[in-house]
């Protein structure tokens, strides 16, 4: 009653004194209709309202209503129902507009176009309540909708635009983007309904995915059941106060129905319809059948283990054949329904449990993997201990509860039965836990071990092993089969993979529990209720049992399209998704959009592509990964077999990726979040622009990735390359320029054409310009590198490796120095390096190194080893006797003095021994390098 | 130092070859000893940098060109690390503040405050402030921008700023007005091929006047693209001949390229290929707007009068939209798909109007 107080406060009163009246009223009205169920009290009334409503409307329309009271209480006195009257309340808009329509003085009108949208608005709700079908002759298009239509349309309607205000009447200016300003006349539009079909024309496509018509139909339907249900409680509460004023006549027998029917209420409301209608019995269970006998199958090979040899000790008896082994099929390709029964049929071990301890169900949620458990372990007489998500999973406890419920059996209790471990929703449990499963499974194998070995000390320990083996079936759920996690566990377990249910099952069931429930539903509408959840069948009996607990006793196929609950927020694979929106659906889920937007009857496109939109919507909301599904859309659309000779398509697409792009952008820039929700439409925008009936073939988008570390690795070479430039050049070079102006022809420029011949050999002029060629090689910080190739070669490489930073595929390639030269070049900017590293060396510490540059000038030239050989050769002058003994070689000097330096070995050797080597005679000078005469010695 | 580029730069405003007026300006500028903050701008190879260094060497001498380059390290409130390089002499400090990312106003606020606090040793001698030379202002953010504002009037005692950028229209009104702007424009053609024929004199080289010409020409102004051209023409041939052909920077012959695939064929097998060469342009540190400006220069060439506009256009609407993103390619491609289907519809309705 307070709430009512606060939210209606002035009509309290007439509500209270008319009460009476209305419900007789209402009354008569539910006598006047034919109405097949006593229960339909409450749904009966408002769709009374409407016919009263409709027939009342021509008089409300002469009502002066500037106060709402007012209309109430004259409406009141013509005696229309109150609830019809509450219901024109929130209508205000609409009747104030009634009044400025016929006189036009009590209200100002609207002067700005804001208001008229909602006016329409107002009027296609009204419109729409009362006529559905919309008739043609409105199809008029006033200068009012000229404002919401696009220019096309405004073009159209030329006759309504004016370029000077209109002499009478009111109008609205315009000013468009050129800057010229036009008229626009108002016209009051005559027939409500024209607002309507001229927004169905122009938003076929709609965005909502149930039509504002049907989404105002209920708002204001459930407006009315609010007020009648008010109404009822204030009829209630006035005749208790009746009776109360009147003597305790029939007090008690309503209080006590009411109290009984709260009951029945409270009960129906606090069970869940799917633990009421679970199955109970191994017949009654959905699942598809072939599952089911194959787990029980597998389950009664417990038996022997179980049930056999409950008394005698833990140790089986060795010499045991069973007789399960038959002959298999020789066929050589087995289907997967054959290798799962030879599973089935597969001999036991040594303690005769199955080959697999455990059985592993996984398929999607909503199936019955639980509730199948449960059945087929209470058939198979066991006990069901279960443990899930919701107990606390760390790996000592995982082990304590699996060691209780494998081992121990209740003693309290009738049912001394054998407990069977069910552990759903193992796929989120922590992979130590899993550890510890698997530990437990594999135990066999240590106690075999062990009394070979057994010794005294760690006895205790064994013992304590050697109980535990697993004796007792488990059987795990998940969802999802490929979880890391679960990847030791799956080589393990009988793998037992659950299809989806039939859904003429599914339907036979829910229409049973419905009617137990008396809710009238059809079989189209359960149809499209499990293709909506996809066959889950705990989602339909939500569903039922939700729609059923918000006063619906009927079903149909739009209350089922149009509800928001049932619809899963399961993840796809990006690539399905990418499937689905590059591919036009099957015809079956057509059916259900073109159900579903029966209702409005020119939609055209409309109805199969906003049932489409919505598929790719919700795909794209539940996937998230917004960021991969664009990128794999935009690597993939122009693969697409597109039929669009304009490009507009692709012009279309593409501006969609960069509205998604600024979106992203303000996004994370400004951590504007609620942006994110307009991300999705980019994957339905592209699945209308390029939906095909072929198949697509999809690649993973990584162009993107490898753009992003290619351009990392070129901004790296860069980088690398200005970072050990001297200052003075670095200060005008930034990466920038560098990769824009300098680098391309800095690279040109250090390949000069250099002579094929010795250094040495150069002209001045030639000399000169090696000389510039490393000076600017070091100046950019750029040595040539030898490189192996994988074929074996040499070359020799920029270092860091500029090259590719700026050269393109496909241009015509620059000349480029030979091995030959580039070696020469490494090894002259080796040189240089060296001699200004000492220069710098020797600028440090001028004074304690005085005597050093002396011996080191005179060292530097005797660096080349032609200066070393000529100096040899004035020491001592041996002239060369190659005889026929000339490679043979006098060992002693060399083994007899292995102390002495090489040099000094050197020199002894080419004084001691008759062997001399000279070069450069007769040879060609293409190959030099340096030969010691130890080698040769 | 053996680059051309590198070797012959003018040290002095006198020595400066070209924008004479300018410089003498600039002189008197720093002789009349009221030195302000200075903007300058122009486009790349017009000889900012060097005006710049130039001008300082005015204020202090020989000593700022004792270049050192020093490793900073500056920790942001959020205790993130920004290491930054920066060029110094004992004068003068010189950061480009855009390499330091996003964390670009940490890196000018510390960095300028550092060198305002410290004051000249020998004010008598010296001048009483120092220069921090910012470069690519206009790649700062809108928020390092904002903190300039502040630190430059606050620090007005002790240092100056020179701003270096190539275009003011990304430097925000508040800096720009507190700033005396300085443009620097591309040198003429004929200014070009005088410095051309100079540097080669000094080399010892002789330079045709033709090719000189082409050079300059095909150099777009820019000088320091005009001087490495001409080297890389000396080392491919001397004797230099006028008809030599003179080599391009790659990426502009693949944009070229690009343009003309644009241009024979549109459809969306051919997009894929553009889109291809795009990415193989932004993988080459080649900066989207470049692209979009090179590829619309190469475009308008083929275009009729009317379409011409049109394009421009396009053009425009895609450039904002890229510099408001952030994902190039996009706004590259979208740009490049509505120039096809302009241009397609274009010669259909051409076409269709020489068969009728």
């Amino acid at each position: 009653m307070d709430e009512y107080d606060e939210m209606y406060g002035i009509e309290d009163d007439f509500e209270s004194q008319f009460a009476d009246e209305l419900e007789v009223l209402a009354e008569i009205d539910t006598d006047s209709r034919p109405l097949p169920k006593k229960s339909e009290r409450r749904t009966r009334v408002p769709t009374s309202f409407e016919e009263a409503l409709a027939s009342g409307d021509s008089v409300l329309r002469t009502q002066p209503a500037s106060l709402p009271v007012s209309a109430f209480t004259v409406l009141s006195f013509l005696h229309f129902p109150a609830p019809k009257a509450k219901r024109q309340r929130q209508d205000v808009v609409k009747k104030l507009k009634f009044d400025s329509a016929d006189d036009g003085k009590e209200i100002t009108p609207p002067s700005s176009p804001e208001e008229y949208p909602s006016e329409i608005r107002s009027q296609n709700s009204h419109g729409d309540s009362r006529t559905p079908a919309v008739t043609p002759g409105a199809l008029d298009i006033s200068g009012l909708e000229v404002l919401q239509a696009s220019p096309q349309r405004a073009v159209r309607a030329a006759q309504h635009i004016l370029h000077r205000p209109p002499p009478v009447g009111d109008f609205i200016s315009v000013t468009g983007s050129s800057g010229d300003r036009v008229y626009l006349a108002k016209r009051e539009d005559e027939d409500a309904s024209d607002g309507l079909a001229f927004r169905r024309s122009q938003y076929s496509l709609g965005l909502l995915s149930v039509p504002i018509e049907v989404l105002k139909e209920q708002v204001a339907e459930r407006r009315h059941q609010q007020l009648v249900e008010e109404s009822q409680r204030l009829t209630k509460m006035l005749n208790s106060q009746v009776d109360q004023e009147f003597g305790e006549m029939d007090s008690e027998e309503p209080a006590e129905g009411k109290g009984a029917q709260d009951e029945g209420g409270k009960d129906a409301a606090s069970r869940l319809w799917v633990d009421k209608y679970s199955p109970a019995h191994y017949t009654e269970l959905l699942s598809d059948d072939f599952t089911n006998r194959c787990l029980l199958k597998w389950l009664k090979l417990w038996d022997m283990v179980v049930f056999g040899r409950e008394k005698s000790t833990q140790k089986p008896r060795p010499t045991h054949t069973d007789s399960r082994t038959q002959d298999q099929q020789t066929s050589r390709f087995k289907t997967k329904t054959q290798m799962t029964e030879e599973i089935l049929e597969a001999e036991l071990d040594q303690y005769h449990r199955p080959k697999y301890k455990v059985a592993l169900l996984s398929g999607p949620p909503g199936l019955g993997k639980t509730t199948l458990a449960h059945v087929i372990a209470r058939h198979a007489g066991y006990n069901v201990v279960e443990m899930n998500a919701s107990d606390d999973r760390s790996a000592e406890l995982f082990q304590k509860r699996i060691d209780t419920a494998t081992q121990m059996k209740s003693v309290l209790g009738a049912n001394e039965r054998p407990n069977c471990l069910v552990i759903d929703e193992i796929d989120g449990a922590p992979s130590a836990a899993i550890n510890v499963l698997l530990a437990i499974m594999n135990r066999k194998e240590t106690r075999d071990t062990e009394p070979v070995a057994g010794g005294g000390i760690s006895s205790a320990l064994k013992k304590k092993k050697k109980e535990s083996i697993l004796m007792r079936p488990i059987i795990c759920i998940c969802n999802d089969l490929y979880v890391p996690a679960l990847r030791q566990l799956r080589q393990q377990a009988f793998l037992l993979s659950f299809p989806l249910t039939q859904p003429s099952r599914l339907v036979q069931r829910l229409v049973e529990i419905s009617r137990c429930q008396g809710m009238r539903v059809d079989t189209g509408a359960l149809m499209a209720l499990c293709e909506k959840t996809e066959n889950d069948i705990r989602s339909c009996i939500n569903t039922l049992q939700f729609l059923h607990g918000r006063g619906q006793r009927q079903l149909d196929q739009r209350t089922v399209q149009s509800v928001q609950v049932g619809l899963k927020d399961q993840n796809k694979g990006l690539f399905s998704i990418w499937q689905e929106i590059f591919q036009l659906p099957r015809t079956k889920r057509k059916r259900v959009g073109d159900d579903l937007f029966a209702v409005v009857p020119d939609g055209g496109l409309g109805s199969a592509g906003a049932q489409r939109l919505q598929h790719i919507l919700h795909l794209a909301t539940s996937c998230g990964e917004h960021e991969k599904l664009t990128n794999g859309l935009y690597d993939n659309f122009l693969s697409m077999k597109l039929k669009d000779s304009s490009l507009q398509a692709v012009c279309m697409a593409l501006d969609w990726l960069a509205f998604s792009d600024l979106l992203g952008e303000a996004v994370m820039h400004n951590q504007n979040f609620s942006l994110l929700r307009y991300l999705p439409f980019l994957p339905g925008a592209f699945h209308l622009l390029f939906a095909a009936t072929s198949v697509p073939r999809i690649n993973y988008p990584n162009s993107h990735y490898e753009a992003v570390t290619r351009m990392q690795q070129t901004r790296n070479a860069l980088v690398a390359m200005l970072a050990e430039v001297p200052p003075s050049i670095r200060s005008r070079v930034g990466p920038r320029s560098l990769s824009l102006e300098v680098l391309s022809l800095l690279l040109e420029v250090v390949c000069p054409k250099l002579r094929p011949v010795n250094p040495q050999l150069y002209s001045t002029r030639e000399k000169q310009q090696l000389v510039e060629l490393i000076d600017t090689m070091m100046c950019y910080n750029l040595t040539y590198r030898q490189d192996r190739t994988p074929e074996g070669q040499y070359r020799y490489l920029l270092e860091p490796n500029v090259e590719d930073a700026v050269r393109f595929p496909g241009v015509p390639p620059r000349r480029q120095l030979t091995y030959q030269a580039k070696q020469m070049i490494a090894r002259e900017l080796e040189l240089e390096k060296m001699r200004r590293a000492e220069a710098v060396l020797l600028a440090r510490n001028p004074l304690p190194t005085k005597a050093d540059p002396k011996s080191r000038e005179k060292r530097l030239p005797m660096e080349n080893h032609r200066q070393r050989l000529e100096t040899i050769l004035k020491q001592n002058v041996v002239e060369s006797k190659v005889g026929a003994a000339g490679w043979r070689v006098t060992p002693s000097a060399a083994e007899g003095e292995k102390t002495m330096t090489a040099e000094q070995l050197m020199g002894k050797a080419v004084g001691n021994s008759d062997v001399w080597f000279r070069f450069n005679e007769g040879v060609s000078n293409a190959v030099r390098r340096n030969v010691y005469i130890k080698d040769l010695l | 130092m053996s680059l051309w580029v590198d070797k012959y730069r003018p040290t002095s405003l006198g020595k400066l070859d070209y924008h004479k007026e300018q410089a003498n300006q600039l002189k008197n500028l720093v002789q009349c000893g009221d030195f302000p903050h200075l903007l300058v701008y122009g486009p790349s190879g017009a000889g900012k940098k060097t005006r710049i260094m130039c001008l300082l060497r005015e204020l202090y001498g020989p000593g700022v060109e004792k270049l050192r380059i020093e490793h900073q390290s500056i920790t942001a409130p959020s205790k993130k690390k920004i290491e930054i390089n920066t060029i110094a002499s004992n004068y003068h400090l010189e950061v480009n503040p855009s390499d330091a990312g996003t964390g670009d106003r940490v890196v000018v606020q510390e960095l300028i405050k550092t060198v305002a606090q410290s004051q000249q040793i020998q004010s008598s001698t010296q001048r009483e402030f120092k220069v921090v030379l910012l470069t690519e202002v206009d790649q700062l953010t809108k928020d390092a921008q904002h903190a300039l504002r502040r630190t430059m009037e606050k620090y007005m005692a002790t240092c100056r700023l020179i701003l270096c950028c190539n275009s003011t229209s990304k430097v925000i009104a508040p800096i720009r007005s507190r700033c005396l702007a300085v443009r620097v424009p591309l040198p003429s053609v004929e200014e070009v091929r005088t410095v051309l024929t100079n540097v080669c004199r000094k080399e010892g080289l002789s330079l045709p006047g033709e090719l000189a010409k082409q050079i300059a020409d095909k150099s777009g102004r820019n000088l320091r693209k005009a001087l490495l051209m001409c080297e890389a023409c000396r080392v491919q041939q001397y004797p230099f001949s006028a008809d030599q052909d003179i080599s391009e920077t790659d990426w502009e012959v693949y944009l070229r390229e690009t343009a003309n695939a644009i241009v024979s064929q549109q459809s969306p097998q051919r997009l894929l290929e553009v889109r291809g060469r795009l990415y193989e342009l932004l993988t080459h540190c080649i900066p989207a707007e470049i692209i979009i400006k090179g590829l619309v220069s190469e475009l308008l060439s083929n275009c009729d009068g009317h379409l011409k506009a049109e394009v421009a256009q396009m053009a425009a609407h895609y450039e904002h939209r890229l510099q408001l993103g952030s994902k190039a390619i996009y706004h590259l491609e979208a740009f490049v798909a509505k120039f096809m289907a302009v241009y397609k519809k274009f010669m259909e309705d051409g076409l269709d109007g020489m068969m009728f």
